[in-house]
């Protein structure tokens, strides 16, 4: 070897030595990787096997139920593809598989009562790993245009009303095409999507096709939504926004020739005469099964240091194509998401917020009016709330039909439709030492008629009377838990509501930082129903009363210790025109409780109550139920 | 009838201390030192970070401070199922020079910020308003942030009022307010999934992603501070020059992406 040569080697080799480090360094700076493994148990002292407190109502799955444990892991995958350009992807294993199911791989060896396999409970105990979500985003160099985004998103950009932010364990489910930007900073920012409908829930009966009966192919590769946002803020305080979705959903022509499975693939009848208008032309054409189109405009005003002022109004077009949409209305005992009929409806939310009135006292006012016949199918179907009120549920209260209570644990929140809404909040509240809200709303109902087409047009969901149990709740009814949380719709109403709520928490500063909260609420709930009937009004009069206490003994680390007591009083709560009503009495005793702690990356949780629940029932064999449940959770992110 | 008295007992306590300090920003400076960019993803709204207005109040056994941005303060991640407090992607740090002594007090400002104070105005104390609940909170700071513990208070109570989140600290742990006192407050925002240094702070790289700032550095150098207080704090359009001044005061090392200087801060003396 000369000595240039080996000069030179040994260049190379100092230069490759110096550049590695920089090039490693790169690609880490450039590749993000997130791990997360989250666990959970519960448990609960009924012969219930699974890991979640409520599943899927209408096809019940296996992995659902009050005792298991369970874990899960998803892998974040995000990287630099170049300076403006960014992938990623989430993968994630399927949540289901207890601790005891050692070999369960998705391979059902046989399909028999006694099965020794192992693998005998398919794959949702197989915790497979499966691409959730995946992404790419570009901030392109072209005028007016900030981000465009392909693939996953939680359609977070519009509002509940409209396109609702899907929830968070769907959240990378929807797909689509995103385009951000802004035509000026200040007075025209946009946000456009065209997104794939989810073949199920965003349609007449919870599909785009998929399960109808008057259809033979259901065809739902074409079915899209489309929406555009545009914000401007015209004067400093002073923002509006104005959204306009539109949902279709499309199905084939059966009557074209060119379609698979034509009625008239010679374009002659059953009898051989020709069919008018009817020619091969190589094009299939396609009909609107159901189409949704949904407004919505705001203001937004915060000028005023000493108060905020919103304004929301919106509109709602909704059709269903009775040839190619069966009605579950009348086949599917009530329970359906939308008005069975093409319908058009609207909303005003005003709202107004003075702050500081008093020291810390603040007040705030919301007035409301739902139309009875306003649609959003493809709407926020839980984690949002759109009304100040506590409502009848604490959880939140949302303008669609298309509410999704399940796929939930027993300590999550529960979800009410407003659809027909109409009436006002006043909250006044105080933030201090001491902090309280001080609610009363009043709601009479668009939704009040006589004689309503219950059976064929407007849903009720089969189950429409009785302050509804949250805490002892089954979709079947079979505990007597009273209305639907979706069932706006009654035969013959004449419903008016008083919701009062008084809550707060008093931080004592004693013993590290002791808070003693409360709640105490009552809801006047009269319905009427049928004119010219006196034995069959409803009363109810819901009673809820909660204390509580906090302690932090450690860094990280919290223990409260709650009882909650509930008494309602409800006359003529169940029953039907026919038979005549019930004059029920509910007791109620939930102590509880909850414990959780984080440590660096680790979050832990603890949850435990005992429900005492005494049912006296007039026409019924009276219930009580003695229910003890857990539920723990053990969450790692790195 | 009891908790009515006692509420009336701290709403009066509160009328009787009203003094505090006033501290102005001007807007459309939410851009640390003048290169920065919000993320895409519309949580971070328009102005979200843009810094208006401080005050610090003393209300009795309490020190309440108000901080105001330019646009409604909004909770899109919806805080208060997650133990939070009302709001999403803002997280404040107001830092106090209590004693104006040239060395005294802590240089470095809190991980995750990038910033270090001047000489002559170190803080003795470090108050967090942040959407993460006190459980949250605490256990990070002592995970990441305990050599400062003692000096660190996180507010008993938090909420919001339009454009403004208010906080409540208990006045033992910081003492009477002093217009003699150099007061800086620093915005960031709120990351639920922070780097193992970082104090619940989101970072800033060189190019925006959905939820990372844009315009600083991919290195581990550049201040991730979006807004602060500058000059006379009167929210004279001339203190964002002072703002991005102080702010362009880092170096980053090309060969080690931990490696470089932090900018280099001061507080605001309202009593001059």
């Amino acid at each position: 070897m000369s000595t240039a040569k080996a000069r030179a080697i040994l260049v190379g080799i100092l230069v490759s030595a110096t550049l590695l480090p920089t090039l490693a360094v790169a690609d880490l700076i450039n590749f993000n990787l997130a791990g997360q493994i989250y666990t959970k148990w519960l448990y609960r002292n009924n012969d219930n096997q699974g890991v979640l407190s409520y599943g899927n109502p209408f096809w019940p799955d296996n992995m659902a139920g009050d005792n298991g444990v369970s874990s899960e892991f998803q892998l974040l995958v995000e990287g630099r593809v170049g300076d403006y350009v960014q992938a990623g992807v989430r993968i994630k294993s399927r949540f289901g598989a207890l601790w005891q199911d050692w070999w369960e791989n998705g391979d059902i060896k046989y399909d028999q009562v006694e099965n020794t396999s192992g693998e005998s409970l398919g794959m949702n105990r197989a915790q497979y790993m499966k691409l959730r979500g995946y992404w790419i985003r570009a901030q392109l160099p072209i005028p007016w245009m900030d981000a465009l985004l392909i693939g996953s998103s939680d359609l977070g950009m519009f509002n509940p009303w409209t396109i609702g932010k899907i929830r968070f364990i769907d959240r990378d489910n929807g797909k689509g095409i995103f385009v951000q930007g802004r035509v000026h900073d200040q007075y025209l920012r946009y946000h456009a999507a065209v997104i794939a409908l989810p073949k199920l829930w965003v349609g007449p009966g919870w599909s785009t096709g998929v399960g109808d009966p008057l259809l033979r192919i259901p065809f739902y590769s074409n079915d899209w939504a489309y929406g555009l946002k545009l914000e401007s803020d015209p004067l400093d305080g002073w923002s509006m926004t104005l959204v306009g979705t539109v949902t279709l959903d499309s199905e084939i022509d059966m009557t074209d020739p060119d379609a698979a499975g034509s009625l008239y693939p010679t374009c002659q009848d059953e009898l051989g005469n020709p069919v008018p208008d009817c020619a091969k032309n190589g094009a299939v054409d396609t009909l609107h099964r159901y189409s949704n189109v949904v407004a919505t405009f705001e203001n937004q005003i915060d000028v005023w240091d000493g108060g905020s002022f919103n304004i929301l109004a919106g509109f709602s077009h909704s059709f269903i194509n009775e040839r190619l949409a069966n009605n579950g209305v009348r086949d599917n005992a009530g329970v359906f998401p939308l008005v069975y009929d093409t319908v058009n409806g609207s909303f005003v939310r005003v709202r107004a917020e003075f702050f500081d009135v008093a020291d810390g006292l603040n007040f705030k006012f919301e007035y409301f009016n739902i139309d009875e016949h306003f649609m959003t199918i493809f709407g926020a179907r839980r984690e949002a709330d759109v009304l100040w009120t506590d409502g009848f549920m604490e959880g939140g209260q949302l303008p669609t039909l298309n509410l999704a209570n399940e796929f939930v644990d027993f300590d999550e929140d529960w979800y009410e439709s407003i659809v027909g809404w109409h009436g006002a909040t006043a909250i006044l509240s105080f933030v201090g030492d001491v902090e309280f809200n001080l609610e009363g709303t009043f709601i009479t109902y668009n939704t009040n008629a006589q004689n309503r087409d219950t059976d064929n047009v407007y849903p009720d969901f089969l189950h429409t009377d009785g302050y509804t149990d949250i805490d002892i709740y089954d979709y079947a009814n079979v505990f007597d838990r009273g209305r639907d949380l979706r069932s706006v719709y009654r035969q013959f109403q004449d419903r008016m509501s008083i919701i009062a709520r008084f809550d707060g928490v008093w931080h004592t500063g004693k013993l590290n930082g002791l808070d003693l909260g409360w709640k105490f609420k009552y809801i006047y709930d009269s319905d009427n129903r049928e004119d010219g009937r006196d034995d069959d009004d409803y009363l109810g009069h819901i009673m809820m009363g909660r204390i509580w206490l906090t302690i932090p003994p450690a860094d990280g680390l919290a223990i409260t210790l709650g009882g909650q007591v509930d008494y309602w009083i409800e006359d003529n709560r169940r029953g039907s025109r026919e038979q005549g009503y019930s004059d029920d009495t509910t007791f109620k005793v939930r102590p509880y409780v909850d414990i959780s702690y984080a440590y660096q990356g680790l979050a832990l949780r603890y949850r435990l109550e005992y429900i005492y629940k005494d049912a006296q029932r007039e026409r019924d064999v009276d219930r009580t139920f003695h229910v003890i449940r857990s539920k723990a959770t053990a969450e790692v992110s790195w | 009838m009891k908790t009515l008295l006692v509420i009336m007992a701290v709403v009066i306590a509160g009328a009787a201390h009203a003094d505090g300090i006033e501290l102005k920003d001007p807007k459309g400076d939410d851009k640390g030192p003048g290169t920065y960019i919000y993320p895409t993803d519309t949580a971070y709204s328009r102005g979200a970070f843009d810094l208006t207005k401080a005050s610090l109040t003393d209300k009795g056994d309490s020190v309440e401070v108000k901080i105001s941005v330019a646009s409604r303060i909004k909770d899109p991640w919806r805080s208060k199922t997650w133990g939070g407090n009302g709001f999403s992607v803002q997280m404040f740090f107001i830092f106090i020079d209590t004693d104006r002594k040239a060395g005294s007090g802590h240089k470095a400002g809190l991980p995750g910020l990038n910033v270090k104070f001047a000489e002559g105005s170190r803080w003795e104390k470090a108050l967090i308003i942040s959407p993460q609940g006190t459980k949250r909170l605490t256990s990070e700071i002592n995970a990441k942030a305990k050599k400062w513990k003692k000096d660190i208070v996180v507010p008993t109570s938090v909420s919001v009022r339009g454009k403004s989140v208010v906080a409540r600290f208990p006045k033992s742990q910081i003492g009477s307010l002093s217009k003699a006192w150099g007061y800086q407050v620093l915005v960031q925002s709120n990351e639920g999934y922070p780097d193992k240094t970082d104090l619940l702070t989101r970072r800033v790289n060189e190019f925006n992603g959905q939820h990372r700032f844009g315009g600083g550095n991919d290195y581990n150098c550049d201040p991730h501070v979006l807004d602060m207080l500058a000059g006379q704090a009167k929210g004279a359009a001339g203190e964002a020059t002072g703002q991005f001044t102080q702010l362009k005061t880092y170096k980053c090392d090309d060969d080690n992406p931990e490696g470089g200087s932090h900018a280099t801060i001061k507080m605001v003396y309202p009593g001059g």
